[in-house]
Parts: structure tokens; C-alpha cells; sequence
């Protein structure tokens, strides 16, 4: 495609900087795009949005975990002036799932969680719909709730879906087990684990748990849904992944993309909470109903805590074999994944953390069943980290227990262990050096924590408080997950004023993503870049595929096809400057403003004279409006062979490593945490300021999932914290007395100069970097999380755990030793 | 959502204390909020009649006088209260105590009146109150009566105060002002959370009193104690007093031994 001779020219022409170390854009400091518009309140978020005629949805909820639905009376409701439209779930013979179509669109003959919607109304205010909604009747016939995975996959558990057998699902990367509630098994196999085991000195058995947290976006899940006629649907959502709502509405509806719009103004966080399709079809059907008026939904808070999906709980059970001079030789993990009533992504969730669940070591014999199973509780979803931030809490704590057991460094237990250069991944991979360097990322943060030892004022500090500081290094690794062919475009359009408009369909979620994808066309089309606008609202009718907005992905595909458009816009720049400079393409150059010659830089042409097409001074014209075209799709990656696991799952492994340091009081359990400091092995750092962002941002987020966050069911499956008032999340105030965030760059060899993701990484394995270092300072040992006061105070005093009791692991807790067997005695 | 209610803004005192007269249980006053209209858009209150407090000027009245003491009116928000000189002068465990209570946003909202009148067993404004003797002054369209705020409360969200009542303000006595103090609070995260469970600890030149809040039904005061009395004393009277639940923020265990961690670091600090 391109003319051979313009390679030797690597400094210049249209690729010029590509590989170049000198960047003027790409690196640099670059305030967000967004941001003074969200800071003045002048972004329009759909919570923002009223239409003409606009209606109000209100949703009448289960209040049970698992009941029959006998019979919903609406006729009060009916007879209430205002209301446009009512629905249940009898007339609604829909259902939606991302990957496992299990979920109707209301409740029909059984409720199977608590807060599930099971009747719905459109009114002219809210007020009506509310009181609509209180007058509708549902009378029910309380069933047993299964609440447990553990108990959900005993022989005799109640069903929660009868009919898993008959469920479409993607089956190429899921297996469900119809009769049970084993929604999916994901099952890698990697050499052989069982002589592994008998080849082992030690062998340690250990089992970790967490409960299920709440994204809590600040935008709550909102939408607004006109279904005019033939058909035609447009849907305004608070939503991370316009193509994939899309696409799964067509499906749950039978509609042919092309009349359905879905538009995704500003969107006031996701957190993975907003990646799939959650209440739009309800809104789609309420206009339907109500004759073509825009409807309405606008979750409440404590809506988002039942209604809408949460983060699945996780019972994670690690099996480890060490050789004499402790190498990891064989693992066994088994993961029970607690779906809740529906699968919608935890069921990716569980494959993604099954073939990434030993972290970033080399386990020549591995073994992983996971399970993601269903409870009558609510749901899980998509959630930062992707199950990395749950599963790593076991790993990282187990790499630290197993290190103490057998009398080894938990440092050095990790560095011996690390992916490094030729190690094989979980599903077969080989780490190449440009894959990226855990290594190095553990020493920045060893040194940033002054690991191994107390500082002299650090010792001052513990005789002056009383406390014991505790000190601890944890390693990360995390790949996007996503189907093997996930792809997305990018369009540029120049302006008649030389600046470039970009439309693409990856949203701006608070991650940054826009303004580095602004400074990868800035840099690539050497224009500056206030020139550059990446239209913020995304319009599936307007804007080119994007598959979703979840992964830590975006940067590195759209990125991508972000270069690809600017490469075909400067291609087309320069044909036709050829045209007008009448010279060939490989002897021109560009600047900022014009192309020109490159022996005789005078003849030139402005990119404002040919932006829209070139008119001759006599009026006759060639080109037409500039447009750069790049289309992407990843490379290289493969489905994962169903019962060994083994594949090509990874489009980039982002290795990182938390250093934490901590002070605990030994008699209360009260702790502080004096300085958490992240290193993540970006490959290039593209906007400094964004990275820095990321990594407190999510930091923060993952003390949240340490310290204190986390649902509590009573034994009938109700919700006892669904709101801010119990279920707490940290604020500025939790942070670490001191932060640190470092960057190593192993460039990505097919990464938009170099870089890879780096959104969720942040507030992976923080958790466990916490309960390390509580236990170094004052022995507590935690294998639940959140890890509040009382749970260090109950493990120092060795007291029944409280943790509330559906979390609680049946297989022991805070107080239990772990399971240690010598094979022979150490020589 | 919100329930339906009438809204008035009475401007003279009288004119409020009719209105509650003639409504009676169906109406209720309104200064901050910060309770009420969480409790009304959940569902727990659903009164026909909210009066908003906040047209009345001497119910916005904070003043320090030594005869008098300390007088604070319906109105007065906690952040009026903590930033007050004479409070931070005199009455320091208030602005320990107050400073401690939810956000400085709600706290810009929340009335000091308020939150005792609400009689939530985890309330930051009783124990210290109690401690400092504080009474309620209480109108009604009848007359006025004054009652110490040990007598006030109650129960669990319950207190002395009758339908057709207002608290119109909490006079703390002049004799008070020699007293020092401290505040401690468990919560689950550093912001403003709820108290899990806390101490207050006036220390007076013969004498210690202690209350605690978030240990039984009501904040609970104990029997004064002479400057000498040790910490193992003084727990025991404390757990002699609580009665701790356990519910989804701690144990009942932990409760009780948080209040012994407080004590000992109350009375330490007040060395």
C-alpha cells in the first residue's frame, strides 16, 4: 500500500514520528478535555435531558429474594389520572443477557432477587408514577431463597433458573450446566498438577473471601427512551458501550440495527456498572406502550444498590505446592463466583479471572476451575478490575501466607516467582521482553516503601503512637477480556479551518481516554492540539463501531485506529497536494498548517485551502472534504480451548505493583494507612496527568473495597445496607497520608507509540497490599475483606469472625491457620 | 421522591406554636432537614404539615453570657455552633464534639437543636450536652417548661416532647465554663459517618462525666466521678450502663470494648 522508497524516510513524511523518541504532544501534561466543561456544570448528562412530552418511569420492586408471583392487581393504579402506561411482566415476553440470555425484562411468575423490578409505570410527573407504582398489589408466595454459591451447588438446591438448558449463551466461550445453578464452568488445565503436587515440599490450601460492593457512579443509571413509529427507537443513555446496548436491544427485540439510535452524551461515571444493557428496554417498552413519548427512568441511589447490578462475591480457594527452594511447581484454584439472580457479565467475569487467576507468576502445572453460579440475590456485573480486585485479594494474601510458612521473604517468594522473559502464562502464552516487566515494577515499589525495614523515624513514629508499622509489596497483572475480535473505528473530519473533528464511539467515562486519543492525532498529524475535537457526545447513527468502553482497552485499540485515521487523513492530504503542488506524494512533507515540497518547502499548500475540497484560482475544483478513516481490530488473539484453557486471550498484560505502608494498634485493631505507591508498567505514558489520575483514583476505590465496603443480606436475602447511610464508600479523607505513582515504559510493540491500558489496574490487589501489611505489623490474619477495625481486633484476639454471615466462608475464616502439609522435612 | 406536604413559613413564634396546636401529629417542624427529609423520602414520616422554622429571627439566636451560659436557638446550625468564640472558648467539648458530626456541608444545614430533638442513640450533639447539663427550653401555645436534657430523651427516636411542642432552644449553664473535655468516635471511614459508637468525657475541676452514644437506646450519662477515680472504675460503671447491639455497622462486643479504648484515652488525655 504505501510507495517503498517513503520507509527510508523515517523522519519525515506522513509516518514521521511513529517510532520516534521525540514527542511533542505524547508525554506531556495535557489538562483533560472535559474537564472545565463537567467542572462549570455546562456538559449535559441524559439526568440533565426533558423532551417535549417526556413522561416518568417508576419501578415497583420485589421485596423478597425468591418468591412466586401470584397475581399483580393494576387496576388502582390504572384509575390514576396522569398514568400513560403500565407493565408486568406477563406482557413483556422478552429477555436480555450480554452473554447468557437469562433475564426477562420484568419479573414473570418468579422474582429471584430482592429489589428486582417487578411492574412498572409511565405518569405525566414522578410523583404519579411513584404514587402509581405504590397502588400497584403484587401478591406473593414467599419461596427459599438459595444465597450461598457454596450452598447453591449442593445437590439439592432450589433452581434458581429451571430452565438454564433452554438459555441462548455465546458458547464458544461459556458452559453452563443445565439442573444446576452452575451457570458457567471455566476450566484450565496446564501440565500436570497432580504429580506437581507429589513433586512439592510444601503444600498450602487456603481459601479467601469478599463480599459484593456498588459501583456508585456519581450519575445513578439513567435513560430516555422515545419508540416512535415502524419502529423506530432512539435511546438516550447514561451507558459505556452505545454499540454492544445496541446490538443487545436489536437482539432482545428482533430489530434491525439500522432503527435503533442509541446516544451517549456526557456520562457521569461507569466503574463497568453501565457497560452492558440494564433498563432501557424497560423504558423502550414503557414508550411503546405510553404511544411513542419519550419515557424517563432515573435510578435512585439506593435503586442502584438492588435494582441495578453490583460486583459478584467471590469464595476463591488456592492450593499451592513450593519446591525446597520455593518455586511455585503446581496451583489448584478453584473459584465459586456469586452471580446473583442473573449472569450478565460475571459469567466473563469468571473466565477472565480464571485464565489471569494465579497473578502475574509462572505456574508450570496449573489448574483452575471457576464457577460463576447463581443466587437469588442481586446481580453482578462488569466492575474495575473485571474480578482482578477480588480474586487478587486471595492471591496476593496467599503469595504472603505461603511465603511465611515456609520461612521465606514474601518479596523474594514473589521476584523468584514473577512472569520474567520466557515464562509461560496460565493459557500457554510466552512473555517476550516487550510484554512488560513486573519485575521492575515490584523494586520501584519495594524502594518507594523502604520495604524490609523501619526508617528511624518510622521507629520514632511507632514509640511516639504506640502502633506497629507494617510494611508490604504486592504484584499485579491484568489483560483486557474481551471476545478475540473486538474492534472500533475512528473518523476524522477536517474543518474548514484546518482543525479535525474525531467521532468514535469509545465514551468518555471520567477514564481520560479523550484527551489522549486528542494528543495521539495531535502528535501524529504534527497539528496542535486545541485544533483536535473528539465529539464528546457518541451517536451510533453517526458514529463509527466501537464493540464497548470496559477492559482498559480503549486506549490501545481506539488508540490505534485513532492513528490509522490520521495516517489516511495525511494521505489524502497529500494526494492531493500532489495534485496541486504537481509533485508525488513521497516528496512532500507537512507542518502544522500546510504541505509542502520537501526540497522547495515555498511550493506549498494550506491544509485550510484543501479542508474541504481545492478550488483552482480559476474555480475549478478537485478533492472534496478531508476524511481519515481507521478501522481496528485486535491481533492475534484466539478462543480459549474449553476444557484446557489454553489459548491467546491477551491483548496486553499491564503488569503494576503497590507498596503500602501501614500502622496498626495492636489492642484495638484501629489502623492508618501512611503511604500507598503505585507502579504500573504503562509502556508509554501518554498524558502524565491521566495516568496520575488512574492510579490514586482507583487506589482509592480499591482501599474502598478493603476498608469498608461491601453488601450484608439477612438470611432471607434482604439487603440490610442498601443505602449510603450503611454502605459506605471512602472519600478524599481516606487517603493514604502519602501517594506515590511511578510508570515503568516497556514499550507495547503494537501500541499507540507504545502504550498500553492502565484504567483499572490501579485498584487491583490494593486490598491485599493492605491485609499483608496489618498482618506484618501485628500478626492479624485476614483472608475477608473489608478488613474494618473490628476484623483486625477479632483476628488478633482469635474471636469468631462476624463478617456477615453469607460471606463468611463455611471453610473457615480470619481466625484459621492455613492448611499446611510437609511433604518432607526440610534438609 | 417526596411525599406530599403543605409547606408554611410562619414569622412570628406564635403563629408556629398555633399551627402545631391545631395540627397536631399530622405536623412538624423543619429547620436543617438533614433528618427529616431523609425520613419523609423514605417513607418513615409522612406529615401533612411542614413548618419551616427559619422565618423566626430569635430562633436563629446563639449567645454566650456569664449569668445565662450558653443559649442556642432551633436554628442554630452545628457549624454555627463549632465556629462560635465563646463556644471554643467555654464550652470546648461542643466544638470537639460538634466538629466530629457529618460533613461540613451538612453540618452548614443540620441544626444543633435538631439533632438532639431527633433522639438518635448515635447523635454527636446529646452525649456532650448531657454532660454539660444542658436543658431544652419547650413552648407551646400553653406555656413554656424547661427539662434537663437527661430527662428529655427518651428512647429510640423518642422523647418527652409533646405534638403541639417546640424545643425553642438548648441553654447550656454559666457554670460550665471552667469545664475541658474530649469527643471520641468510631466510624468506618474518616468522613462523615454516623457515630458507631462514641464518648464524651467533660472533665470539670471536681469532677468527670461521661456519656455515651450508639451503646444503648438513648446516649447514656453516667455518675459523676471524683478527679481521682482510675480507668478500671470508670469502665465498669460504663458497661454496668450500655446495652450494645449488634447490627450490620459492629458487634455488640466490640461496642462495649470501644468504649473502654475511649475512656482510658479520654481520661489519659485529660491528664
Amino acid at each position: 500500500m504505501l510507495p517503498v522508497n517513503l520507509e527510508k524516510r523515517k523522519d519525515s513524511g506522513m509516518f514521521g514520528d511513529l517510532r520516534s523518541g521525540e514527542t511533542r504532544v505524547i508525554g506531556k501534561r495535557t489538562p483533560r478535555v472535559d474537564s472545565i466543561a463537567k467542572l462549570t456544570g455546562e456538559a449535559i448528562f441524559v439526568s440533565d435531558m426533558a423532551f417535549a412530552g417526556m413522561l416518568f418511569a417508576q419501578v415497583k420492586k420485589s421485596p423478597h429474594a425468591r418468591a412466586r408471583i401470584l397475581r399483580i392487581d393494576t387496576r388502582k393504579a390504572e384509575a390514576l389520572p396522569g398514568v400513560r402506561a403500565i407493565l408486568t411482566g406477563d406482557e413483556l415476553d422478552y429477555r436480555v443477557g450480554l452473554y447468557m440470555v437469562d433475564k426477562y425484562i420484568l419479573a414473570k411468575g418468579e422474582v429471584r432477587h430482592y429489589g428486582e423490578a417487578v411492574a412498572a409505570v409511565a405518569a405525566d410527573t414522578t410523583a404519579i408514577a411513584r404514587q402509581a407504582v405504590d397502588l400497584i398489589h403484587v401478591e406473593y408466595e414467599k419461596l427459599p431463597p438459595v444465597l450461598h454459591p457454596l450452598d447453591a451447588i449442593r445437590e439439592d438446591a432450589p433452581l434458581v433458573h429451571p430452565q438454564l438448558g433452554n438459555y441462548d449463551y455465546i458458547d464458544t466461550a461459556f458452559s453452563p450446566i443445565p439442573g444446576t445453578n452452575i451457570c458457567n464452568h471455566t476450566k484450565l488445565r496446564k501440565g500436570d498438577i497432580e504429580t506437581a503436587f507429589k513433586r512439592s515440599e510444601w503444600i498450602l490450601e487456603r481459601e479467601y473471601t469478599n463480599p459484593s460492593v456498588q459501583h456508585v457512579p456519581m450519575e445513578t443509571h439513567v435513560a430516555i427512551v422515545s419508540w416512535k413509529h415502524d419502529d423506530q427507537v432512539t435511546i438516550w443513555s447514561s451507558a459505556q458501550s452505545p454499540f454492544t446496548l445496541r446490538n443487545l436491544f436489536c437482539m432482545a427485540f428482533k430489530l434491525s440495527h439500522r432503527k435503533v439510535r442509541v446516544i451517549v452524551p456526557y456520562v457521569g461515571g461507569g466503574f463497568g456498572g453501565k457497560a452492558g444493557i440494564h433498563i432501557e428496554p424497560l423504558v423502550a417498552c414503557l414508550s411503546r406502550k405510553a404511544g411513542g413519548r419519550p419515557v424517563k427512568f432515573t435510578a435512585t441511589r439506593e435503586e442502584e444498590f438492588s435494582l441495578l447490578p453490583c460486583r459478584s462475591a467471590l469464595t476463591y480457594r488456592v492450593k499451592t505446592g513450593v519446591s525446597s527452594d520455593g518455586k511455585i511447581i503446581g496451583q489448584k484454584m478453584t473459584m465459586y463466583w456469586d452471580s446473583g439472580a442473573y449472569a450478565d457479565y460475571a459469567v466473563n467475569v469468571t473466565r477472565a479471572s480464571g485464565y489471569s487467576a494465579a497473578g502475574p507468576y509462572e505456574i508450570p502445572n496449573s489448574w483452575v476451575d471457576a464457577y460463576t453460579i447463581y443466587t437469588n440475590k442481586p446481580f453482578g456485573t462488569a466492575y474495575r478490575g473485571f474480578g482482578h480486585v477480588e480474586f487478587f485479594w486471595g492471591i496476593e494474601r496467599h503469595m504472603d501466607l505461603v511465603a511465611h510458612a515456609i520461612g521465606m521473604d514474601s518479596l523474594d517468594f514473589r521476584k523468584k516467582n514473577a512472569l520474567r522473559p520466557g515464562s509461560v502464562t496460565l493459557t500457554g502464552e510466552k512473555i517476550e521482553e516487550h510484554t512488560g516487566n513486573v519485575l521492575t515494577c515490584l523494586k520501584a515499589a519495594e524502594k518507594a516503601v523502604g520495604y524490609g525495614r523501619l526508617t528511624a523515624g518510622e521507629k520514632k513514629r511507632e514509640q511516639r503512637s504506640g502502633m506497629k508499622i507494617g510494611k508490604a509489596v504486592v504484584a499485579l497483572h491484568k489483560a483486557p477480556a474481551m471476545p478475540p475480535f473486538t474492534a472500533t473505528g475512528v473518523i476524522l473530519k477536517m474543518n474548514e479551518d484546518a482543525t479535525v473533528t474525531a467521532n468514535l464511539s469509545l465514551t468518555e467515562i471520567g477514564q481520560g481516554t479523550y484527551t489522549a486519543l486528542a494528543q495521539i492525532i495531535a502528535e501524529h498529524l504534527r497539528f496542535p492540539l486545541h485544533r483536535i475535537k473528539i465529539s464528546q457526545e457518541t451517536d451510533t447513527d453517526r458514529d463509527p463501531y466501537d464493540w464497548q468502553t470496559v477492559a482498559s482497552k480503549g486506549l490501545l485499540l481506539t488508540g490505534n485506529a485513532a492513528l490509522l485515521a490520521a495516517q489516511d487523513l495525511l494521505r489524502k492530504s497529500y494526494e492531493l497536494a500532489s495534485q496541486i503542488l504537481r509533485a508525488q506524494p513521497v516528496d512532500l512533507d507537512h507542518d502544522k498548517d500546510k504541505v509542502f515540497i520537501l526540497h522547495n518547502p515555498e511550493a506549498s499548500v494550506t491544509f485550510r485551502e484543501m479542508a474541504v475540497g481545492y478550488a483552482f484560482p480559476d474555480g475549478r475544483s478537485i478533492g472534496g472534504p478531508l476524511i481519515g478513516i481507521g478501522s481496528y481490530i485486535a491481533q492475534g488473539l484466539t478462543h480459549l480451548d474449553k476444557e484446557t484453557g489454553q489459548g491467546l486471550p491477551a491483548l496486553d498484560w499491564t503488569y503494576g505493583a503497590h507498596g503500602i505502608i501501614v500502622e496498626v494498634d495492636e489492642h484495638t485493631g484501629e489502623y492508618n494507612i501512611l503511604k500507598v505507591a503505585s507502579v504500573f508498567d504503562v509502556g508509554k505514558v501518554i498524558n502524565p496527568d491521566a495516568v496520575r489520575g488512574q492510579a490514586i483514583g482507583g487506589m482509592l476505590q480499591g482501599l474502598g473495597t478493603a476498608i469498608c465496603e461491601g453488601y450484608i443480606y439477612d438470611q432471607e436475602g434482604h439487603l440490610l445496607n442498601p443505602s449510603f447511610t450503611d454502605n459506605k464508600i471512602p472519600t478524599a479523607r481516606d487517603l493514604p497520608l502519602e501517594v506515590e505513582s511511578m510508570v515503568v515504559e516497556t514499550p507495547q510493540l503494537d501500541g499507540p507509540y507504545g502504550a498500553r491500558g492502565v484504567g483499572e489496574h490501579s485498584m487491583i490487589a490494593v486490598a491485599a497490599a493492605l491485609g499483608n501489611a496489618i498482618q506484618q505489623a501485628c500478626g492479624a490474619e485476614l483472608t475477608h475483606m473489608p478488613i474494618r477495625f473490628e476484623d483486625v481486633w477479632r483476628s488478633l484476639g482469635k474471636k469468631e469472625p462476624i463478617d456477615n454471615w453469607i460471606t463468611k466462608s463455611p471453610f473457615g475464616s480470619c481466625k484459621s491457620a492455613p492448611e499446611i502439609r510437609k511433604n518432607r522435612p526440610v534438609q | 421522591m417526596i411525599h406530599d406536604f403543605r409547606y408554611v413559613r410562619p414569622e412570628r413564634l406564635d403563629e408556629v406554636l398555633d399551627l402545631l396546636s391545631d395540627r397536631g401529629e399530622k405536623g412538624c417542624v423543619f429547620s436543617g432537614g438533614t433528618d427529616l427529609f431523609v425520613d419523609i423520602r423514605a417513607g418513615m414520616t409522612t406529615p401533612d404539615y411542614v413548618v419551616d422554622l427559619k422565618g423566626i429571627e430569635s430562633l436563629h439566636h446563639l449567645s454566650f453570657d456569664k449569668k445565662e451560659g450558653l443559649s442556642i436557638g432551633a436554628c442554630v446550625t452545628v457549624n454555627e455552633l463549632i465556629q462560635h468564640e465563646a463556644v471554643k472558648k467555654h464550652y470546648s467539648i461542643l466544638a470537639i464534639a460538634g466538629r466530629e458530626l457529618a460533613s461540613h456541608q451538612i453540618r452548614n444545614r443540620a441544626t444543633v437543636v435538631g439533632n438532639v430533638v431527633t433522639a438518635s442513640p448515635c447523635g454527636d450533639m446529646a452525649s456532650p450536652l448531657l454532660c454539660l447539663d444542658a436543658e431544652a427550653v419547650i413552648l407551646s401555645n400553653k406555656g413554656s417548661r424547661n427539662i434537663l436534657l437527661s430527662d428529655f430523651v427518651t428512647g429510640v427516636k423518642s422523647t418527652t416532647l409533646r405534638p403541639d411542642e417546640l424545643v425553642e432552644k438548648i441553654i447550656v449553664p454559666s457554670r460550665m465554663i471552667d469545664a475541658t473535655g474530649g469527643y471520641k468516635k468510631l466510624k468506618r471511614i474518616r468522613g462523615h459517618d454516623l457515630g458507631v459508637v462514641s464518648v464524651a468525657l467533660l472533665k470539670r475541676k471536681d469532677t468527670l462525666r461521661f456519656a455515651i452514644s450508639s451503646a444503648a437506646p438513648t446516649p447514656v450519662l453516667l455518675p459523676d466521678f471524683p478527679p481521682s477515680a482510675s480507668v478500671e472504675e470508670v469502665q465498669a460503671a460504663a458497661q454496668q450502663a450500655i446495652s450494645p447491639i449488634d447490627d450490620v455497622r459492629c458487634s455488640r462486643e466490640y461496642r462495649a470494648f470501644m468504649v473502654n479504648v475511649f475512656i482510658e484515652r479520654l481520661m489519659k488525655g485529660a491528664e
